[in-house]
């Protein structure tokens, strides 16, 4: 192995792990507060990517127009669904709702990505975010749009944090996910504060959406692998966590998946990170205890 | 007439995946979306088999069960200590790894999988080759069946009731004496090698194992057949089956369509299906405990609980009460529990150091001392709930220090939980029998050293004693719910229970153990004050029983009236002994307990 080819795989490590940080923090922020697994993720980073798309070539929007459409169709579809899906569905199965949420996210991603496919046929789009160009720096080479997608990625997930820790709205959410019953007593109304969060986690989806659009191509299932990866990245993270640490834990990700290239073919490199996740579920002591309690409020609450 | 045929046949199969994924769901509570993985296991073993040494149907149906049965063991391990979120997560990573792993090794046929050589046969059994979906139908019935006769004789019986146990709360569960890993490595080793008999049904009736025949979409598909059946009941499942698997075929059927968008319009309806179903019926089809057994014949099954809520100062006097053990009560020793200089240390904080503690047999003893002292500890470090750093902790003579808390159960020491943790979804009836087992040291009653439904061998192999064995633990488990005063709510879900009568359920489950040593924590506390009397007149009662009680407790009143010996607890240590008399009337205890006096 040569250092070219280190700097490389590294450089493309760091590519692949900015953009599974952003899906990462996104996820993380939606289920380390309201606890429920989002799947549809994917179809909100599915159906922004498609609204930037259309906005752009067939209406003949300008690029930062199209952005703030997609931007706008992903905090719409994610509040929505937060607010006439699994909302009801939380109150109507009490102890199984963990399950029952995962299963109808489930539904509405088949039947979304089935309908976008309806819409806008199979055929994969382009998003042009900026010029196409390849950058070289010495030995080591990256697209134009990698290197957006790093620097948006990361500023994405610092504005996050900032918000997280100065504003209001962000230590209301943070006290929710520190103890949601805690946050009750203190008169936070969860409700509102699931909203927001389900906003903001979509803004950051939208965002990963249209720039994985712009990386490769804007196609149907395109939203299918960065979900399972948010899934890995946010658990590794932590759930209690701020997004910068499931920034890094992303970073950390998209670093063995690539450097494993070192070692074995690339069609092992998923099995890499499948197996990295394996062991660190085995060997690492987590709290389970408090993250259940801060997941599972109502199930583990004493009764009484 | 062979489409319907078909869809029939995809049914049953996905019934025995189902089914078997129902018994780690929702009876153990295992959430696990590898399901199909499984069935890759098991399909692409079969497949290999078949290919390489020409394996006939049997053998290869044999080992590609067992091998997805091993894998699903292997599983397990990891899996025993985690909450159901991160299961979910090592659910996918080992979906992903095996799906990886079958979909880049070249002599599974990489990418594009397996091709069978030869049709499967059921020889010796008569029919020859299956070739047309009808020849399928009567032998995918039989495997249906047979997985539904052996999950449900598992799910509802006396291991079914450990496994539901396990559900609502592992803690509790190993408490009261069962081997909790062991059962869980139990289910998962089972519903695998069921997922793995699928996985090679599967195989032989699309003549082809491929990832995508087992991918992810598949778990999840199996997954949502479950939930959506109804968790804890298999007919539940083959219900979900059913309605997810007609869900495509009615739409074509029913709704003319442009041919080029039927697909994606039938994948739309489907995903829609799947999020208006859970929706309207976030519990399942069908509720959980209901089988098609019991809708049968629904008159004979339950014994009739007669309601009989005496109160139990008329019961005392009258009745004795099980209790075996006391007979040679008098050639034993009078210490009972003796811990010697037990220590234990969180980081820099010592919860318990050098303490050492009699207990007399036959007496109740009190643990008292300011908030913090370790005395919640101690139960914890007596019951191995937590590790000792030091010290021994001699029951009846033996050493019981390092064993497990299911162990220790078993053997006669049984703890109370302040927040009383009644199993919350089971009736109060089947908390109380939890706790009543017929030990044996046969090497081959495991995982809980029973006879009877705990015990698989007894279970599967020898129905007319198992069927003895749960009579019996019915009547006794009655028994004790009466002598609690609760026999008129034996049926009702203990969650559905004032806390105080919970309080009471959970003494019944511990006396349903015949342990002779009880920690009681914090008895009469949280509870409404029309309650504190009678379960301070049940303590008291359980001491004529014979049985050795310890409790903590902060409430003086309950102290004097109970305890024969009161234990003064400071900072992790045991500072006084003596009656309560003699403690408060020592200024400086009465000083740190009671503030000024």
């Amino acid at each position: 192995m040569s250092l070219e080819q280190v700097a490389q795989l590294t450089v493309a490590g760091v590519i692949n792990g900015s953009f599974y940080a952003l899906v990462g923090a996104g996820f993380g922020l939606i289920l380390g507060v309201t606890g429920r697994f989002h799947y549809a993720f994917a179809l909100v980073f599915t159906l922004s990517a498609y609204v930037t798309s259309v906005l752009e070539t067939p209406a003949g929007l300008p690029m930062p127009a199209a952005i703030v459409g997609g931007l706008l169709a992903a905090i719409v579809l994610g509040i929505a669904i937060e607010r006439f899906v699994y909302r009801p569905l939380a109150r109507a199965s009490g102890a199984v709702s963990l399950l029952t949420i995962f299963i109808s996210s489930l539904g509405l991603t088949i039947a979304g990505i089935n309908l976008i496919t309806l819409a806008w046929t199979a055929f994969s789009r382009s998003i042009e975010l900026v010029p196409l160009r390849p950058i070289n720096v010495g030995a080591i080479s990256f697209a134009s749009v990698e290197a957006v997608l790093v620097a948006a990625s990361w500023l994405l997930i610092l504005a996050l944090s900032g918000l997280l820790n100065f504003s209001d709205l962000g230590r209301s959410i943070r006290a929710a996910r520190g103890n949601p019953q805690l946050a009750r007593i203190l008169g936070l109304d969860p409700d509102s504060i699931y909203l927001s969060v389900f906003a903001l986690g979509s803004f950051l989806c939208g965002a990963a959406g249209i720039l994985d659009g712009a990386r490769f191509a804007v196609q149907p299932s395109m939203g299918i692998r960065p979900v399972m990866f948010a899934f890995v990245v946010a658990f590794l993270g932590g759930t209690r966590n701020g997004p910068i640490v499931v920034g890094l834990a992303g970073l950390f990700v998209g670093l063995v998946e690539s450097l494993s290239g070192l070692f074995v073919s690339p069609q092992w490199s998923s099995l890499v990170v499948f197996s990295v996740l394996f062991i660190y579920l085995v060997l690492h002591p987590v709290d389970f205890r408090a993250l259940r309690a801060s997941i599972l409020p109502a199930a583990s609450s004493p009764r009484g | 007439m062979d489409y319907w045929w078909d869809i029939l046949n995809l049914v049953l199969i996905f019934s025995v995946f189902a089914i078997s994924l129902n018994l780690l769901v929702g009876y153990t509570g295992q959430v696990s979306i590898a399901h199909a993985a499984f069935g890759a296991i098991g399909g692409y073993t079969a497949a290999y088999l078949s290919a390489q040494i020409g394996l006939p149907f049997w053998p290869a149906l044999v080992a590609g069960a067992l091998g997805a049965g091993f894998a699903g063991v292997l599983m397990s391990l990891p899996a025993l200590r985690l909450s159901p979120e991160y299961l979910v997560l090592l659910t996918i990573a080992v979906s992903s790894i095996v799906l990886a792993v079958v979909g880049a090794v070249p002599e599974l046929g990489g990418a594009y999988g397996m091709i069978a050589s030869k049709p499967a046969n059921l020889s010796p059994l008569p029919g020859g080759d299956l070739i047309f979906p009808h020849q399928w139908v009567m032998p995918l019935l039989a495997f249906a069946a047979f997985t539904y006769l052996v999950c449900y004789r598992m799910g509802e019986s006396a291991f079914g009731r450990v496994l539901r146990a396990i559900r609502d709360d592992e803690t509790a569960a190993r408490a009261l004496g069962s081997n909790v890993f062991a059962f869980k490595v139990v289910v998962f080793g089972i519903t695998s090698a069921f997922a793995g008999l699928a996985g090679v049904l599967l195989f032989y009736y699309n003549q082809i194992a491929s990832t995508s025949v087992y991918g992810l979409d598949v778990s999840l598909k199996i997954f949502a057949m479950t939930i959506f059946g109804g968790l804890g009941n298999f007919t539940g499942s083959i219900l979900g089956a059913a309605v997810v698997q007609l869900l495509q075929p009615m739409l074509e059927r029913i709704v003319r369509i442009d041919p080029g968008q039927a697909f994606l319009i039938q994948l739309v309806v489907y995903g829609l299906g799947l999020t208006v179903l859970v929706r309207v019926r976030p519990q399942g089809l069908l509720p959980e405990g209901f089988s098609l057994l019991r809708a049968l014949r629904p008159a004979k099954t339950r014994l009739a609980s007669q309601p009989s809520a005496k109160p139990i100062s008329s019961t005392v006097a009258a009745k004795p009460a099980p209790c075996a053990q006391t007979a040679g009560a008098a050639a034993q020793s009078s210490v009972i529990l003796e811990v010697r200089d037990l220590s234990k240390r969180f980081g820099g904080i010592a919860a318990c150091r050098e303490l050492n503690l009699d207990l007399q047999r036959g007496k109740i003893a009190a643990l008292v001392g300011p908030n913090g002292a370790g005395k919640t500890t101690v139960f914890n470090l007596l019951t191995g709930a937590l590790r000792a750093d030091g010290g021994s902790i001699r029951l009846q003579g033996e050493n019981v220090r390092g064993l497990a808390p299911d162990m220790i159960a078993r053997k006669g020491m049984v703890r109370s939980f302040q927040n009383v943790r009644v199993f919350a979804r089971m009736t109060a009836l089947e908390n109380v029998m939890l706790g009543i087992r017929e030990l044996s040291t046969d090497w081959w009653c495991w995982p809980n050293g029973t006879r009877g439904g705990e015990n698989l061998a007894d279970l599967l192999l020898l129905p007319h004693m198992t069927g003895r064995v749960e009579r019996h633990t019915h009547e006794r488990a009655m028994e004790w719910l009466r002598l609690v005063g609760l026999a008129n709510v034996a049926q009702t879900p203990a969650g559905a229970l004032s806390f105080g009568q919970q309080k009471l359920v959970s003494f019944a489950r511990l006396l349903g153990t015949d342990a002779d040593l009880l920690l009681l924590d914090e008895p009469a506390s949280g509870i409404d004050s029309k309650w504190v009397e009678q379960i301070l007149e049940l303590v008291a009662h359980m001491r004529e029983l014979g049985k050795t009680i310890c409790i903590v407790e902060h409430s003086i009143h309950v102290v004097e009236r109970l305890a024969d010996t009161v234990f003064f607890m400071e900072l992790g240590h045991i500072t006084a002994q003596g009656t309560i008399g003699e403690l408060t009337s020592d200024p400086r205890l009465a000083e740190v307990y009671f503030g000024t006096v």
